[in-house]
């Protein structure tokens, strides 16, 4: 009678470390993999006491880029991996420090908290740039100029900004829609998700009238799924940058320049060509931002 | 100190509102628990083998399949299916329906509870089954379980924070909150006030069902 229980004891034991190992021994295949195909280009050292430092010390650098929105960050389901506009220009500033980029999901609601405490060292998930912002974090220059837009079903009586009073808009929580929406049409109906992927799912299934954020994220929408369609009112410019500890002026100074230098060695253009330019119109297409961060705070002033 | 009163003072309407949609939406969610976890329970010590089968199945799926799960079938599956369901009653159902089946088995050990003597007495003395049940084993169930079923109302309460948290996205006091923490930043104060908030949910229950077992308990 006794030893039922024990041997049933020494099995549990037994599976809880063969899973453990499993587990283990999956991480462990990872570590290799990422050290095997390292940038073969010089890198500059910085002083370890450098945030850039630091991350070249750790040997990889945690990025936070959004999960659920193409073309600008997002699991694709075919490779398995994080892949979009930001990711690639998160690697590409990672590959100038030598590192590993190692891609986290952040999503409008809770980024700016995994920045202020470490972990992530850097944002670039489709952040517009606001002075509000500004007081807990800080921006780069601008690396993308996006416009506020609405996606609605084909054929909806929703043609206007105001048209959205009285009617449910989806958008982001702690998105910038959030408020320019109460302040545009107070009366409209909003209903805040983590996920635009969420805002989708609503919209498909008609819990929603319309989804309203920026244009690159909504055509993104209209590439899954050609029954919605963008009313083009580009009502707002929401100018992204990528998010830095607050005061990192060293760090600050580095993204800077990377960005400066993707802009002039024409990968900016090569990615925007690959991730936007090929899925809109010719003469809705862009260039690198001409705006500069000090433009783009005033965009989005700070009141209170 | 003053940040923490100036956050509740300034977003008073917020959390208010929020405060009184989760109180509604367990309001609702508790009287459907309750009803369909007394039928469940009812049919789980039936004496028809089909009826305790039928029980076993609702305690098992619903008990099994976790809140969230069940709140994407009951919103979005729904919908895709077709039917235009509100998410106040997506959100209402999910939240009844997965605690009656906590309920029914918190009420079938009631039962079991009640000497098997008492049903053979009453059933001998020409009484029908159902009436056995309501007049017999189910008050004595209850009285039984009340402090059992302290717990699962209280865990309800905070149970509803996954509905704001989901695709459902009612406005409720966790979701207020994260809208007032997206607007101000000041994420401890603004889940302290929450926290208050789920606190005099809970408490009110606690004091309530304290009230229930002192007048029905029985006296040991």
């Amino acid at each position: 009678m006794e030893s039922k229980p024990r041997w049933l004891l020494i099995a549990l034991a037994v599976a809880t470390l063969v899973l453990a190992s499993l587990a283990l021994s999956a991480c462990g295949d990872d570590d290799e993999e990422s050290t095997a195909d390292e940038p073969a280009v010089e890198v500059e050292q910085f002083p370890a006491d450098t945030t850039m430092g630091r991350i070249q010390e750790a040997g990889e650098m945690n990025i936070g880029v959004k999960f659920d929105v193409p073309p600008f960050g997002f699991n694709n389901p075919q490779s398995g991996e994080v892949e979009g506009f930001d990711v690639d220009l998160g690697r590409y500033i990672a590959e100038r420090l030598g590192v590993e980029p190692v891609f986290r999901e952040a999503n409008s609601d809770n980024r700016i908290p995994l920045l202020v405490d470490g972990t992530i060292d850097m944002i670039l998930s489709t952040m517009t740039i606001t002075e509000e912002r500004d007081l807990e974090i800080d921006f780069s220059e601008p690396y993308y100029v996006a416009n506020g837009d609405v996606l609605v079903p084909t054929g909806s009586d929703i043609q206007a900004l105001e048209d959205l009073s009285g009617n449910r808009v989806c958008t982001a929580l702690g998105s910038t829609y959030q408020e320019t929406i109460k302040q545009e049409v107070p009366d409209a109906d909003l209903r805040l998700v983590d996920l635009y992927s969420q805002c989708l799912e609503l919209i498909q299934t008609d819990a929603v009238d319309a989804v309203s954020t920026d244009n690159v994220i909504l055509t993104g929408m209209v590439i899954q799924d050609d029954t919605l369609e963008l009313l083009g009112l580009n009502f707002t410019e929401e100018p992204y940058g990528a998010g830095i500890p607050d005061g990192d002026t060293e760090f600050k100074e580095f993204v800077d320049e990377s960005i400066q230098e993707y802009i002039d060695d024409g990968t900016w253009e090569e990615n925007y060509e690959k991730w936007v330019g090929q899925y809109i119109e010719e003469d809705q297409q862009q260039g690198p931002p001409e705006i500069t961060l000090e433009e783009a705070l005033k965009l989005f002033p700070f009141e209170q | 100190m003053s940040e923490l009163w100036g956050v509740l003072e300034e977003h008073l309407p917020e959390f208010s509102s929020g405060l009184w949609v989760t109180f509604r939406l367990v309001a609702a969610s508790l009287l459907i628990a309750i009803v369909v976890g007394t039928l469940v329970a009812a049919m789980r010590v039936a004496p028809a083998k089909w009826l305790n089968r039928l029980g076993g199945v609702y305690v098992e799926t619903f008990r099994n399949i976790p809140l969230l799960v069940l709140l994407i079938i009951m919103f979005a599956g729904i919908r895709r299916g077709g039917l235009l369901i509100d998410p106040w009653v997506a959100a209402i159902a999910s939240l009844g329906l997965y605690t009656a089946a906590y309920i029914a088995e918190a009420l079938r050990s009631g039962v079991f509870a009640v000497g098997k003597g008492q049903i053979d007495a009453a059933l001998s003395l020409g009484l029908t089954y159902p009436r056995t049940m309501r007049r017999i084993v189910l008050p004595q169930a209850f009285r039984t379980v009340i402090p059992a079923l302290s717990s699962l109302v209280i865990a309800m309460i905070k149970n509803s924070a996954i509905v704001g948290a989901s695709l459902v996205a009612l406005p409720d006091l966790l979701k207020q909150a994260r809208q007032v923490q997206a607007d101000t930043f000041q994420t401890g104060e603004v889940f302290f006030w929450a926290a208050v908030g789920y606190l005099l949910l809970t408490v009110t229950a606690t004091i309530a069902f304290r009230y229930l077992e002192q007048t029905y308990a029985i006296k040991r």
